[in-house]
């Protein structure tokens, strides 16, 4: 939170810098397996998706990899994924009565019917991390916040002091998710709460000039609390700040490090949820 | 006991050398020929300031020396007659002729050159140090010439002008960041009156920490870094404070646009010891007030300077100065507070020990410090303060043997204190614990010594050695990385305890052959080593990046250079032109692994990638000093490059600062008596820059996958800036003269690129487009300078 509250200062002091779109010319680089997709605590089906990179400047939806064989482990058991729609979708998804089991380590194991750049097996694994218990949670309004105010997201829970934990927030505003894209979702580490109790903690702004993205009076609203690996948690970081090109402070471009070995990229990740819920008052 | 041994060596070389040219002097002379010693202090007529790098040239020898920064000069010479003619850039030249038959004491007051334009008588022994000094790879500019320079929101600018030099590099559109041939901004050493100043920056960069009216004198070693100079790889920026008026009372002062600033000086005791007091702030908040919007009547935003310098002259022999700097940016708003800056502190006392050995012994204290927070109250309310401070003394002092021999020799020990980080909860209802890096401390300590010889008619020598130690001293917790850079465990190590020391020779040459003070070829290799280096990895950077030192885990970094070139005056050195090559390797440069984290971070070690560095180039200068006309005219070709273990898979990839072609063309030209107009136009090849080459979409994102590290470029950057200044009437005796300076920046208006930024459209999620960002288009600025003497 503190290092994002620099960001925050140091952005409010530019003086308005002015954009144009420009054209820029671009070289190809070769395909590469996307895996993107999570298992977790609760019983429910859960999909991962695969793609295959394409050049930047592509524009169009990027390609599925159909016709994989795609199975998890989690050392004593396996699961098989089945492609949702065969041959089309390139989405995999588990059987409905999955259920991740918390600390176990689990292996994604995909085996394509057609290489990619030369490789055709690929694994991912990820350990599926206990969660704190999310006591509750609350909304403030800070009216005098940017242009039409502020509304922060608090919540109370004990941080564990044993270990060191990273925390995935995902927000659902009347049963839909808010967070719907990698970049509006919320990572944070214990750094500065370790063993404390969470106290009305901010752990989610929402600009109110955002309609589409802000709460309101009246509205339900669920707060997913993840507990994630620290491998999840700085892929997750590394996508945010990827793409961000601020010669103040964004460092020289990197691609993101996941968690698919032989040159795959993206993630499949596994984490454990709490919830809390509460409806909105000014 | 290794150290002592190394110190020992050192003295025996010192000792060496000046035995053999006491020795080579006598052999050459015989001993018949006595010899005297000519020396003194050359100033400023109209206000007393000592004149640094001034010549005192003798006619019937062809030789002469040069003021050193405090305006003293000393020449040993055999028994005769001589003419002496003492001249200096901007100045009458002054010939008087001497019986020397004892050793004499001639200090001597330079009349400046009025703004009315006489004919002037132009002499042969104009300012000819370009081609005769044994000293390449640096360029002196008086504060008259910067201020001459056309600026960014009027706000003269020292930084701004370097950024102008050949083989100087900005880091990005109105930074105060500079790359000197290839290497990176924390490489160069800032000092202000001797006081290392860690951050130059105010407002991100805009603006630089130094109030020009409080500044006399800069100077930028490029290469052949003089041995009494020591810490940094790549150059060193020496820039000198106005001592004060010693003869009248002055008030200068300037009102801007963005700042205004005001400086009061004048004697305390005429002629022995004066003041200088100079401030500047800037004011755009105090019109927030009378914003509409509400959210912004309670914002803060602005940077203050300032300057302050006594100087005392006790006697011929001893002079004391006490100088000062404090600045500070503050910001804040309903959510967040922050403020940072620099203060320095030098205390001097110039000692001459004979008319022939000088000394200076200075206490020197410098802090840089900033501030992050929230307000109180809250449960998230945080402050969080970092700062570096040094105290360091440092001795010293020149022998002037002979005509043929100046002799350096000194030592220096700062003790820095490092407190990097520590953030905390505040206020009763905080919920944040505290996150500290621990602090640490270290001793870095110089000890050097140099020659500069005169061999026959045509040759000079200068050779000197500098040993560099740095010694990390407890308390302090180090910690151990494995080799995929995991700490594993730590030691504590108690105060006192020297748990890492670090030593390295430092070689210094030059040489210079000249054909008859017309034209001359000279040729410089110098050793660096480098302790201490920003965690930085943006190009630019914020005020929040700190400083680390190195340590059992961090090498200090090394460079070599070797430069070459050409120098040659035309026209009764009213043009210098020079041509000079070089290449420069620089082992254990620092770098960060991808994404690195830099920010409070204990294990900020292990975020270290090491490499080597390289980089060449061809700088070409001409300098005009004409009466009317005055500037000069550069181009720079030249390549920097990185190859560091961890980074681009290992291979070699062009430097940030890496512009193969730069031009900079800065002219002023005086019009008449009440008018003058100035112009910039600079040129480079676009920075390197790393783009996206191929797409993957991740969690409803679209995230790049890059091309090897800096494979293309941004645009070419080129920016025309011009300023016309309007003086009010002068007359002899008139008080009170004022004039009005117009400057616009980037008179094409041109959009040149800040950074390029990858965007998803909002609309449809499956196209990206490259959207460029510019600071500046064309802005226009006026600024009043006003002048008020007692006279």
């Amino acid at each position: 939170m503190i290092k994002k509250f620099r960001h925050i200062v140091v952005v409010s002091m530019l003086i308005a810098a002015c954009t144009e779109k420009i054209n820029v010319n671009l070289d190809s680089t070769y395909t590469r397996l996307v895996v993107d997709g999570n298992i977790a605590s609760d019983t429910a089906t859960y999909q991962i998706r695969l793609t295959k990179t394409a050049d930047y400047f592509f524009n169009e939806p990027v390609p599925p990899v159909t016709r994989a064989s795609v199975f998890l482990s989690d050392g004593e058991n396996i699961f098989p994924l089945a492609e949702t729609k065969p041959g089309i979708s390139g989405i995999y998804s588990t059987d409905s009565t999955f259920v991740g089991k918390k600390d176990k380590t689990y292996t994604l194991h995909i085996d394509l019917s057609e290489p990619i750049s030369g490789e055709s097996a690929f694994d991912a694994i990820c350990k599926l991390n206990h969660v704190t218990h999310l006591d509750s949670i609350g909304t403030v309004f800070e009216p005098d916040w940017g242009k039409e105010g502020i509304w922060k997201i608090k919540l109370w829970a004990q941080e564990p002091g044993n270990e060191v934990n990273y925390y995935l927030f995902n927000l659902y505003r009347n049963g839909k998710l808010l967070t719907d894209t990698i970049t509006k979702k919320v990572v944070s580490d214990d750094k500065f709460y370790n063993g404390s109790y969470m106290n009305g903690v901010d752990v989610i702004y929402l600009n109110n000039a955002h309609k589409w993205e802000t709460i309101n009076p009246g509205d339900t609203i669920i707060l997913q609390m993840s507990g994630i690996t620290e491998e999840y948690y700085n892929f997750i970081m590394q996508v945010q700040q990827s793409g961000l090109n601020i010669p103040f402070f964004s460092g020289p471009p990197a691609n993101v490090k996941g968690n698919i070995d032989h040159g795959g990229i993206g993630f499949f990740a596994a984490y454990s949820n709490s919830f809390a819920k509460t409806i909105v008052h000014r | 006991m290794i150290q002592s041994k190394h110190l020992l060596f050192l003295f025996l070389f010192l000792f060496l050398f000046i035995f053999s040219s006491t020795f080579t002097v006598s052999g050459n002379q015989g001993d018949k020929n006595k010899h005297y010693t000519i020396s003194g202090k050359i100033t400023d007529k109209t206000n007393g300031e000592a004149l640094v790098g001034a010549t005192v040239f003798i006619r019937e020898l062809k030789t002469g020396a040069v003021s050193d920064v405090y305006g003293n000069y000393s020449l040993t010479l055999d028994e005769g007659n001589y003419t002496l003619v003492f001249s200096y850039i901007g100045y009458k030249t002054h010939e008087q002729v001497i019986i020397l038959t004892m050793n004499i004491a001639l200090s001597f007051e330079l009349e400046p050159y009025q703004q009315q334009l006489k004919e002037v008588e132009i002499t042969s022994e104009k300012n000819d140090r370009n081609v005769v000094k044994p000293e390449m790879s640096t360029f002196r500019m008086d504060i008259k010439t910067i201020q001459r320079i056309p600026a960014l929101m009027g706000e003269v600018d020292v930084i701004k002008a370097i950024q102008l030099l050949p083989g100087v590099q900005s880091v990005g559109e109105g930074s105060s960041g500079f790359s000197v041939r290839g290497g990176s901004p924390d490489q160069n050493l800032i000092l202000l009156d001797e006081a290392t100043v860690y951050n130059a920056s105010h407002l991100m960069g805009f603006f630089s920490v130094f109030n020009n009216d409080a500044i006399k004198d800069v100077k930028l070693y490029k290469g052949d870094i003089p041995a009494n100079y020591g810490g940094r790889l790549s150059s060193v920026l020496d820039i000198r404070m106005n001592e004060g008026n010693s003869k009248k009372y002055e008030i200068n002062g300037g009102i801007g646009i963005i700042a205004s600033r005001l400086t009061v000086e004048g004697p305390i005791q005429k002629d022995r010891s004066s003041f200088i007091i100079s401030g500047r702030r800037t004011y755009a908040d105090l019109f927030l007030p009378l914003s509409s919007d509400k959210a912004l009547q309670n914002n803060k935003l602005y940077f203050y300077d300032l300057n302050a310098k006594v100087n005392y002259r006790i006697n011929e022999n001893n002079q004391i100065f006490l100088s000062g700097y404090f600045g500070r940016d503050v910001f804040s708003n309903g959510f967040a507070r922050m403020n940072w800056g620099n203060e320095t502190g030098t205390f001097r006392w110039n000692h001459l020990f004979s008319k022939q050995l000088f000394s200076n012994f200075s206490f020197i204290y410098s802090n840089y410090s900033y501030f992050l927070g929230t307000p109180d109250g809250n449960n998230n309310s945080f402050e969080w303060n970092s700062n570096l401070r040094d105290l360091g003394i440092k001795g010293d002092f020149s022998y002037y043997l002979n005509t043929k021999n100046t002799i350096k020799f000194g030592a220096s020990v700062v003790y820095h204190m490092f407190y990097p980080g520590q953030a905390k909860g505040i206020g009763a209802q905080t919920v944040i614990n505290e996150v500290k890096v621990p602090n640490n401390y270290a001793f870095e300590t110089g000890i050097y010594g140099s020659n500069e010889q005169r061999i026959g008619e045509h040759f000079t020598v200068k050779y000197g050695l500098r040993l560099s130690m740095f010694q990390n001293t407890g308390p302090g917790t180090v910690f151990h990385f494995d080799s995929s850079y995991k700490a594993i465990d730590s030691t504590i190590y108690k105060a006192g305890t020297v748990y890492q020391t670090y030593y390295g020779w430092e070689p210094r040459l030059g040489l210079l052959y000249d054909f008859n003070a017309k034209h001359s070829i000279k040729a410089s290799y110098a050793r660096t080593y480098q302790y201490l280096q920003l965690a930085q990895n943006s190009t630019v950077g914020t005020p929040l990046d700190i400083w680390f030192a190195a340590s059992p885990n961090v090498k200090p970094q090394i460079a070599d250079q070797i430069a070459a070139g050409y120098f040659r005056n035309f026209r009764h050195n009213t043009i210098e032109t020079s041509i000079e090559g070089y290449y420069k390797w620089m082992n254990n440069v620092i770098d960060f692994k991808d994404f690195a984290n830099l920010i409070l971070n204990n294990k900020l070690e292990g975020e270290i990638r090491n490499g080597k560095g390289w980089s060449y180039g061809v700088e070409i200068l001409v300098r005009l000093n004409e009466e009317r006309l005055n500037g000069w005219v550069s181009y720079t070709w030249s390549r920097s490059f990185r190859q560091i273990n961890g980074i681009n898979d290992g291979n070699p990839y062009p430097a940030p600062y890496d512009k193969p072609n730069s031009v900079s063309v800065v002219l002023n030209y005086i019009l008449g008596k009440r008018w003058s107009i100035g112009a910039t136009w600079v040129y480079a090849t676009g920075a390197p820059v790393t783009f996206p080459t191929g797409r993957a979409e991740i969690g409803g994102k679209i995230v790049s996958i890059y091309s090897d590290r800096n494979q293309y470029r941004y645009q070419d950057y080129h920016r025309l800036d011009l300023s016309v200044t309007f003086s009010g009437k002068q007359k002899p005796g008139r008080k009170f003269n004022w004039d009005l300076n117009f400057s616009v920046y980037n008179l094409y208006n041109r959009h040149n690129t800040w950074s390029i930024n990858f965007v998803q459209d909002n609309e449809n999620p499956n196209v990206t487009y490259a959207e460029k960002v510019y600071l500046f288009g064309i802005i226009p600025s006026v600024t009043f300078n006003f002048h008020f003497n007692n006279d």
